[in-house]
């Protein structure tokens, strides 16, 4: 790693002991400066390595994007919520302080992920994300997060175990040509990846796909999410919902590129078409059936995991162009998304859907956003999701397994209805009486704005940096980097 | 070709076996105290598997690790979870429907797909205990998933969970001996669970004055 990478982990990690040791006042400051100052070293991280001056590949540089993207965002933002939304917590200031050091550590972990390539440091890597991520989850106390912090520490550990059996697997399937203590880089897999075992390689993709599926939300092994993105803090959801899915998939990527170098693409192009399938459909479905708003937008992010494992399932340029595209728009939209959720639900004191009339009246700037994030996970132009999900529709139908493509469109009109009409649910209509128009809180509207340049900025044109890295991660992969 | 095993392999292959003999007495348990005891056994047989390859293999870093493993996963953590349920209703309810017999049949079951999965693989290039490494790995993580759906039991799922990592640490050990660092996080990995998850959870079943089943966790649904 270069010293811009060491950077991307030093800047949060110092964030953590500064939380704790200042005031949360000071302590908001440093995690908004630490949030901006990472995400401008993670941009020029992957500028340098759609430039071929970084050590990184295109793979990690392209999953290092989303915490950019969120951090950056939620860094800022944290300076409304923990004036905000703590207020009524017992212990204030303590909880205050454990949230910003947390947030800042979980940041750190996400952002550890995707500089990995040795297959064991990812596993570990991935279990601290757990760890980090259970204990935000519980930081409310309240009886929902002590639930939801219970199913995913457990559930994750057990998917996340299932994924350490896939890595020894892999790690047993190299000893004969690598030697019995040899460093399980991703590279050296790749080197060797015609010599390796064809059974022992899909016995530990399938059981990559399940465990860190798991941690990916993919069905049938995503009931901890919307229970930890439900009853999680705001931030928290954005981070866990935008970030986190993509590391899983970062992992499962790595495990796809040895699989499909070695065996060819059609070992990892089934299973995916299950996990992918079986995501849409409960995705869309139990968008449909929503009250609580929070977990309407995590049954969503359910649902775009599906979309990307089916771009990853269809194999054509086109559509693993547009899953991987989709990882940066499903990240940026769902963080804002949660982030504005969390402004809305703050003002109308409750998550119910059905408690929350007006939004836009009420709160013109991030009811207004709300409700284009709204659109925008369902699909609609002009926003970088539209472009990405267009792009792997577009793949689906021009290969062979065209029938697929068709039942991946008719679910996504599905989610689209319950999308749609949630939203608007929530932001149309008038202002409540006895609730005041308007918000002045600079820093949450300044981080909420920033995300939506992202949405819409995707939407309109892909930068020449990132269609340069989108096109060797494609190849990554395919198994030919 | 059948051939005469060495005498680490012979030991291996007796601990592999004790393993899985001792997880499954997880079935007839119905109480948490002996679920711990089960669990603190099967970490002094992994503390033994990892001597034993570390000696093997001239890896001190597997010699510490199994000091480790008897310190933390074979006493500290079951004195100190059995400490924290002293408080708490010890015993665990069997499922209605799912009796011992069957639970064995069904574990047994499992063993079955587990030797069959690992028989189809030519995972035994300097592996410490050939042809059963793989086999009693997975048949140890299916029968800890296994305990933690037939036992509706907030308290003996944690503990399943655990049996669960004994197996990773086990499957670490033999097929991947090369990452030591592995078996370390899988040992953190435990004392938090054991620390952090179950003083948690015994601290809300307490407060809230309820069974220890996970009927408390059921709130969030849909």
């Amino acid at each position: 790693m270069n010293a811009l990478a060491w950077a991307i982990l030093a800047i949060p990690f110092a964030a953590v002991f500064l939380s704790i040791v200042f005031p949360s006042r000071i302590g908001r400051v440093i995690t908004a400066v630490s949030g901006g100052a990472t995400a401008v070293c993670i941009f020029t991280e992957v500028a340098l390595s759609a430039d071929g001056r970084a050590s990184l590949d295109a793979l990690s540089a392209l999953f290092l994007l989303p915490v950019a993207i969120v951090y950056g965002a939620v860094g800022i933002y944290s300076t409304w919520y923990v004036r905000a939304e703590s207020i009524g917590v017992d212990g204030d200031e303590r909880y205050r302080r454990e949230f910003l050091a947390l947030t800042n550590g979980f940041a750190c972990a996400e952002a550890i992920v995707p500089l990995l390539t040795n297959m064991a440091g990812l596993w570990v890597a991935l279990e601290v994300t757990t760890i980090m991520a259970a204990l935000l989850v519980r930081l409310q106390g309240t009886e929902a997060s002590l639930e939801a912090a219970w199913k995913y520490i457990l559930i994750t550990s057990c998917g996340l175990a299932i994924g350490l059996v896939g890595v020894v697997v892999l790690y047993a399937s190299g000893v004969g040509i690598l030697g019995s203590h040899y460093t399980p880089d991703w590279s050296s897999y790749m080197a060797i990846a015609s010599k390796l075992d064809s059974d022992a390689l899909r016995l530990a993709f399938l059981l990559a796909l399940i465990g860190f599926g798991t941690k990916m939300g993919l069905a049938p092994m995503h009931t901890w999410l919307p229970d930890a993105h439900g009853a999680g803090p705001t931030p928290t959801s954005a981070m866990l919902s935008g970030v986190l899915l993509s590391d899983a998939l970062y992992v499962i990527a790595r495990f796809a590129a040895i699989t499909n170098g070695a065996l060819g693409t059609s070992v990892t192009q089934h299973l995916f078409f299950i996990v992918g399938l079986l995501s849409l459909f409960v995705g869309a479905f139990f968008l449909l059936r929503q009250r609580d708003v929070k977990r309407m937008l995590a049954y969503s992010s359910i649902e775009h995991m599906g979309i990307i494992a089916c771009g990853l399932a269809f194999g054509t340029r086109l559509a693993v162009l547009g899953a991987l595209l989709h990882v940066i728009n499903h990240a940026g939209t769902k963080a804002l998304a949660f982030l504005s959720a969390g402004r809305l639900a703050a003002r109308f004191e409750t998550r119910e859907i059905a408690g929350i009339t007006g939004g836009v009246a009420a709160m013109p700037v991030s009811g207004t956003l709300f409700a284009l994030a709204g659109l925008a996970l369902a699909g609609m132009p002009p926003f970088g999701t539209f472009r990405s999900e267009l792009m792997v529709l577009g793949g689906g139908f021009s290969a062979a397994s065209w029938p697929i493509a068709a039942i991946v469109l008719g679910l996504l009109l599905v989610a689209f209805a319950g999308l749609v009409r949630w939203t608007m649910s929530v932001t149309a209509g008038e202002l409540p009486s006895g609730m005041h128009r308007g918000e002045k809180d600079i820093g949450a509207i300044s981080s909420l704005l920033l995300v939506f340049l992202v949405v819409i900025g995707l939407g309109l044109f892909v930068p020449a940096h990132l269609a340069v890295l989108l096109d060797r991660a494609s190849a990554i992969v395919g198994g030919r980097p | 070709m059948l051939h005469a095993l060495t005498m680490p392999e012979a030991f291996a292959g007796t601990i592999a076996m004790l393993l899985i003999v001792v997880q499954l007495t997880l079935f007839r348990s119905v109480v948490i105290g002996e679920f711990l005891r089960v669990y603190s056994l099967q970490s002094w047989l992994l503390a033994a598997i990892s001597l034993g390859v570390g000696i093997v293999e001239h890896g001190w870093d597997l010699i510490a690790l199994a000091v480790l493993t008897v310190i933390f996963k074979a006493i500290l953590l079951p004195r100190y979870m059995q400490w924290l349920a002293r408080g708490i209703s010890v015993r665990i309810e069997l499922p209605a429907r799912i009796n011992v017999l069957l639970s064995l049949l069904m574990a047994g079951a499992l063993i079955g797909v587990s030797i069959l999965t690992s028989i189809q693989l030519p995972l035994h290039q300097g592996a410490f205990l050939p042809k059963a490494d793989l086999a009693t790995t997975l048949s140890m993580v299916f029968l800890g998933f296994l305990v933690a759906i037939l036992r509706p039991n907030a308290l003996a799922q944690v503990v399943a969970f655990l049996t669960l990592e004994n197996g990773l640490f086990f499957g670490t050990i033999t097929l991947a001996p090369g990452l030591p660092f592995v078996i370390g996080i899988l040992l953190l990995i435990d004392v938090l669970i054991a620390v952090v998850v179950f003083a948690v959870l015994v601290r809300a079943l307490v407060e809230q004055q309820a069974a220890v089943s996970v009927s408390v966790f059921e709130r969030l649904r849909g």
